[in-house]
């Protein structure tokens, strides 16, 4: 009797800490962890998406708390993951040793990182003022930059892992009217292609997205639209296909991610033409939605 | 009288730009880092040339720098009418190598200074126009390399700047140009580093720092785009535009490799 009493307890601890288990999601926090920058909402948040549809946990940074809310919310709703969010403006100094050190003293299991956050718009150059063209190097490149450096340790440490660099198509070739994106994308590009085989030996596999136009926001759509006409209209994609992707791709270990067949073809066709003909090109249809 | 205004002219490609320069009877506004080499490249080149040259130190880098040069020349009444940036950072360190503050100040210095630069003195220009804008990139803007990846990705950065901007400043008659040299010994170390990684072919491409200069202005003047010197770099760029960017990092990277493993193997039997 003295023994059934001992067995029906053990049973019977044993069975509500497994229960507390799975309610609380104590095992989650052993899964593998996703950092994406600027994951709140657009491009990134589709990026975030397609991870938690993986089982990735994710650590999501943006500037603001309420968009950041809203996303871990949504994605803890859906998918059974842990979400972390960070409140953070990237374009600081010193946003990327504070993340680094987050996670360290977090024990964060980091696999993938992502460095989406960017800035862009039309007419960027002449029109601005000093101040945010500053903002938007320091964004658009620097954060990228610091990001991969600082959390590279513990990259390495969680090897086999990957980072995903956000560009755009505008990095292929110059386009006038958006001059700064254009060129800021361009860093991008390039360094994704150095740094994909300065960390070949530590299995760390580098990718960088270079989408078209993305319709996150209401004003893309009208600017494709006025700008590239049916086409742009046609090469368009939603965030959340884009995300979906980009993480397959990421994961397959492809370096240049061009998402949709047509601009597939087109970024293929800009990057064999000379320079000059196609910001020409782009001039001129800069130059046909401003008249 | 015209001004042409050097950011990093007291030294290197700079400095051979500005000789070009005053030997075309510009006056010079030289801004660089280090005043002692400041007043040396005044010195000289006020000697040798009849020009008047005016020295204003500040550290490109530094996040005021546009604002700064900007107030500076208008309260001296310069009629600028040519602006150059020549001042960069690079060298054989870079990403994985160097700090992260070290690397903040190559991107500002070879990326947002130059572009803060130009925006602050784009009224000027229009009013003198017409105008030039000269940046300097490399032909390691051309592709990507990876042990000097942010030197690249910045150089880069500033060609696709300059090809746009080009267009934008067009109807204002103000034309940019950007050079893009490949090896030029401005410095000792750069001449080892060079025969070091591209053997022959690396010292058959380098330019004298004082061709690079003339060269530049000459091709500036002639409203080009891109100024590439030397005609076996100019052969080589050529190859860089045409050939995929994935082949040739692939081709840097492996090239890198082979050195470092030879260095490594030499110094162990050292």
């Amino acid at each position: 009797m003295k023994y059934l009493i001992i067995l029906f307890l053990i049973c019977f601890i044993s069975t509500t800490s497994y229960s507390q288990q799975d309610s609380t999601h104590v095992s989650d926090s052993t899964r593998p962890y996703a950092l994406v920058a600027g994951g709140s909402k657009g491009i990134g948040y589709g990026i975030a998406e397609a991870l938690a549809k993986r089982g990735y946990n994710l650590i999501l940074i943006a500037r603001h708390m309420d968009t950041l809310m809203a996303a871990k919310n949504k994605l803890e709703s859906v998918y059974p993951i842990h979400v972390e969010i960070l409140a953070i403006d990237l374009s600081y100094d010193t946003a990327a040793g504070e993340i680094a050190k987050w996670c360290t003293d977090h024990h964060i299991h980091l696999k993938i990182l992502c460095n989406v956050a960017g800035l862009g718009g039309a007419n960027d150059y002449l029109s601005f003022p000093l101040d945010s063209l500053r903002y938007m190097v320091r964004l658009n490149i620097e954060s990228c930059m610091a990001l991969s450096l600082t959390l590279l340790p513990l990259l390495e440490k969680n090897a086999p892992s990957y980072i995903l660099n956000v560009a755009s198509m505008a990095g292929f070739a110059p386009i006038p009217v958006k001059n700064m994106y254009s060129a800021t994308k361009s860093a991008v590009v390039f360094f994704s292609y150095s740094l994909r085989y300065q960390l070949k030996d530590k299995n760390i596999s580098v990718s960088c997205l270079c989408p078209g136009p993305v319709f996150t926001k209401p004003e893309i759509v009208k600017d494709t639209k006025a700008k590239l006409g049916w086409f742009g209209m046609k090469m368009a994609l939603d965030p959340g296909t884009v995300g979906e992707v980009a993480v397959k791709k990421t994961l397959k270990k492809k370096l240049i991610i061009v998402p949709g067949t047509l601009a597939k073809i087109s970024s293929d066709l800009i990057r064999f033409f000379p320079r000059r003909w196609v910001v020409n090109l782009y001039g001129s249809a800069g130059k046909k939605k401003t008249s | 009288m015209s001004w042409a205004l050097i950011a990093g002219g007291s030294k290197g490609i700079g400095f051979s730009i500005a000789e070009a320069l005053a030997k075309r009877k510009y006056n010079l506004v030289l801004v660089s880092r280090n005043m002692a080499e400041l007043q040396s490249a005044k010195n000289t080149l006020e000697n040798r040339f009849n020009i008047k040259a005016e020295i204003f130190e500040c550290d490109l880098s530094s996040d005021k720098s546009a604002e700064l040069i900007f107030v500076w020349c208008s309260t001296k009444n310069l009629e600028v009418n040519i602006l150059c940036n020549a001042a960069g950072l690079g060298g054989s360190k870079d990403f994985l190598d160097l700090p992260i503050e070290d690397l903040r100040r190559m991107i500002r210095t070879n990326l947002e200074s130059p572009t803060a630069l130009i925006l602050s003195f784009i009224p000027i220009l229009k009013k003198n126009a017409p105008s030039y804008i000269l940046n300097v990139g490399s032909l390691a803007g051309f592709s990507p390399i990876p042990s000097k990846s942010v030197y690249s990705s910045t150089k880069s950065a500033i060609l696709f700047f300059s090809f746009s901007l080009r267009q934008l400043l067009k109807s204002d008659d103000i034309s940019v140009s950007c050079l893009c040299p490949g090896p030029v010994f401005t410095k000792p170390s750069i001449e080892k580093e060079t025969i070091n990684q591209l053997g022959r072919a690396g010292k058959k491409m380098a330019v004298k720092v004082s061709v690079v200069g003339e060269l530049a202005v000459q091709g500036m003047l002639d409203h080009k785009m891109i100024i590439v010197p030397g005609k076996f770099s100019s052969l080589i760029s050529y190859l860089l535009r045409i050939v995929p960017n994935r082949l040739l990092s692939h081709i840097f990277y492996s090239h890198q490799k082979k050195n470092t493993d030879n260095r490594n193997v030499n110094q162990t039997i050292q």
